[in-house]
């Protein structure tokens, strides 16, 4: 039996209706792009801190006016803070981030490969880790000038320590979440252990690695002033506390603003480089 | 030939108690041949598969390909698993070519061979495509070439078409075939589909579950018909066809019965 159902005939002459576009009812924020809601409320808060610290509402030895904060960054800019120019204390910061960066994933991305792929590894190196890990850096700074002495040692010795549990963590987590197929596969395939390692284990960690990195940059500006709080003459933790010290609130708000753009910028290069080197990620 | 001689694996279950998933199978596959194991979910086919490509050691028995012991993965058998397991991060060719990076060749040497290999599933246009930009059923396609490129003694699929909608499935049986018949590798193929094995395997195994075991052997030409005629809808509508397919339904509902009346 064949039927053939005739089709409604559209005449030429009826005007095209534009057709209601439906999309599934959605759950949460959806689509619809944040940006405008956010640059208002940036917008906002900032015409709400003009107002408060205008109408005297907050003592104004506590807050600044945005002007003060925006002239008293035109001066250090200009002639410097505490004997240093903005640059130098800028830059003094940078160096010890990155000497701390470069150490926490030099030593961190090979012992969290390795606590993922070998039982004694992880035996070995589970206890510190997750020993130091939750103490607040500042507990054991005392520690590390004690022992290391108050120069540049004891700074990166602290950033890189609070840097690298997230590195490690994060690697040791991208070797689990291999799929064991993925290594039969390979296996299958001819792969010998070396071959495994670095053609299958390190690429499919590699996406949990860079998440490690970005959170322990965000660590790192984290412990940064606690890192510059004792003996440091350059350095912008060290130029929050010295204006701190002289109830210099315009100077802590400029400081504030600077780290602000430095790890922002840094987490901007990251996703950069995470767009670069996974660009599977999130897609299978 | 590979060989599989009174096999049998005992897993531990998480609860301590021992589950029986391989009972003395036993099982050849000689060359050319298509050899199909068929049944329900927990009948051991795919420890049996996983014991051939040696991913899981054997309690008891032996199982040898071209007289030598199997005693762990090797590029000498070529598997294809249920889920495509493409690396997302290597091109469609770089897929196919990774056994033979493995085994050192040539970058432009590996390179045209699986230019070959994707030729023979018909995809060679998709050279350069990321795997995410493939349907399921190219993936799988892909998945072939790649197991094919060490140039393996046998193929062992493991329910290679069970994700992928029937029309598809068709079509993949129909390029199965003809890779088969081109490359003329033994192949050991894993499905819960009858009509499947019916139209695909030389030999058909039916195993039943707990513990796994072979129940019914059947030695068949369908897939050699076809080959010869191209025609599946005759083989799949031929009384002869239709016959096998119920005599299978009825081992593998009997064999569930007895299964429910022993619980």
């Amino acid at each position: 039996m064949t039927t053939i159902i005739a089709q409604d005939i559209v005449t030429a002459s009826d005007p095209t209706p534009v057709p209601r576009l439906v999309k599934m009812r959605g759950f949460g924020i959806g689509e619809g792009s944040t940006v405008t809601i956010s640059l208002v409320t940036a917008i906002t808060l900032l015409i709400l801190w003009w107002v408060v610290a205008q109408t005297g509402l907050v003592a104004h030895l506590f807050l600044p006016t945005p002007a003060e904060v925006v002239s008293a960054a035109a001066a250090i800019f200009q002639d410097g803070y505490a004997n240093a120019s903005l640059w130098e204390h800028v830059s003094a910061s940078l160096m010890r981030i990155f000497s701390a960066l470069v150490i926490a994933t030099v030593l961190g991305i090979p012992i969290g490969l390795a606590m993922g792929l070998n039982r004694w590894a992880k035996g070995i190196f589970d206890t510190p880790i997750e020993f130091y890990w939750p103490l607040p850096p500042l507990a054991y700074l005392p520690l590390m000038i004690i022992w290391l002495g108050i120069g540049e040692t004891s700074k990166i010795t602290l950033l890189a320590l609070a840097m690298f549990a997230p590195i490690v963590l994060s690697a040791q987590a991208g070797v689990r979440s291999l799929p064991r197929e993925r290594v039969n596969m390979a296996l299958s395939l001819g792969a010998t252990r070396l071959q495994l390692f670095r053609e299958i284990v390190l690429p499919s960690a590699l996406p949990e690695i860079l998440t490690g990195i970005r959170i322990s940059l965000g660590v790192g500006w984290g412990t940064l002033v606690a890192a510059e709080l004792i003996a440091a003459t350059r350095g912008i933790g060290y130029m929050i506390m010295s204006a701190s010290h002289f109830l210099a609130t315009d100077v802590v708000f400029v400081g504030i603003a600077v780290i602000a753009t430095c790890a922002f910028t840094f987490s901007l290069a990251m996703r950069l480089i995470e767009r670069w080197l996974v660009p599977w990620k999130g897609k299978s | 030939m590979l060989r599989v001689d009174h096999a049998s694996v005992y897993f531990a279950a998480r609860d301590k108690r021992t589950i029986h998933a391989l009972d003395k199978v036993s099982l050849t596959i000689p060359e050319g041949s298509f050899v199909v194991a068929l049944g329900t979910s927990g009948c051991g086919k795919s420890t049996l598969l996983n014991a051939m490509a040696g991913f899981l050691p054997l309690s008891e028995g032996s199982i040898t390909l071209d007289g030598r012991a199997i005693d762990g993965p090797g590029a000498d058998r070529g598997v294809v698993f249920q889920k495509d397991t493409l690396l997302p991060w290597k091109s469609v060719l770089d897929n196919v070519a990774l056994g033979l990076k493995f085994a050192g060749v040539s970058r432009a040497a590996r390179q045209e061979r699986a230019r070959d290999l994707l030729r023979l599933v018909g995809l060679e246009d998709f050279a350069d495509a990321a795997p995410y930009e493939l349907s399921g059923g190219m993936r799988q396609r892909v998945g072939i070439a790649r197991a094919l490129a060490p140039d393996p003694a046998i193929l062992l699929m493991d329910e290679p078409f069970g994700a992928l909608d029937s029309m598809t499935r068709e079509q993949m049986q129909e390029l199965l075939v003809s890779v088969w018949q081109r490359s003329g590798k033994r192949i050991f193929f894993i499905t819960h589909s009858i009509e499947e094995a019916l139209f695909l395997g030389t030999q058909v195994i039916v195993m039943s579950p707990r513990p796994g075991r072979i129940v019914a052997r059947f030695d068949l030409d369908f897939v050699k018909t076809f080959v010869r005629d191209r025609d599946e809808r005759a083989i799949k509508t031929s009384p002869l066809f239709a016959a096998l397919r119920e005599e299978i339904r009825a081992i593998v509902h009997q064999s569930e019965d007895l299964r429910r009346a022993a619980e």
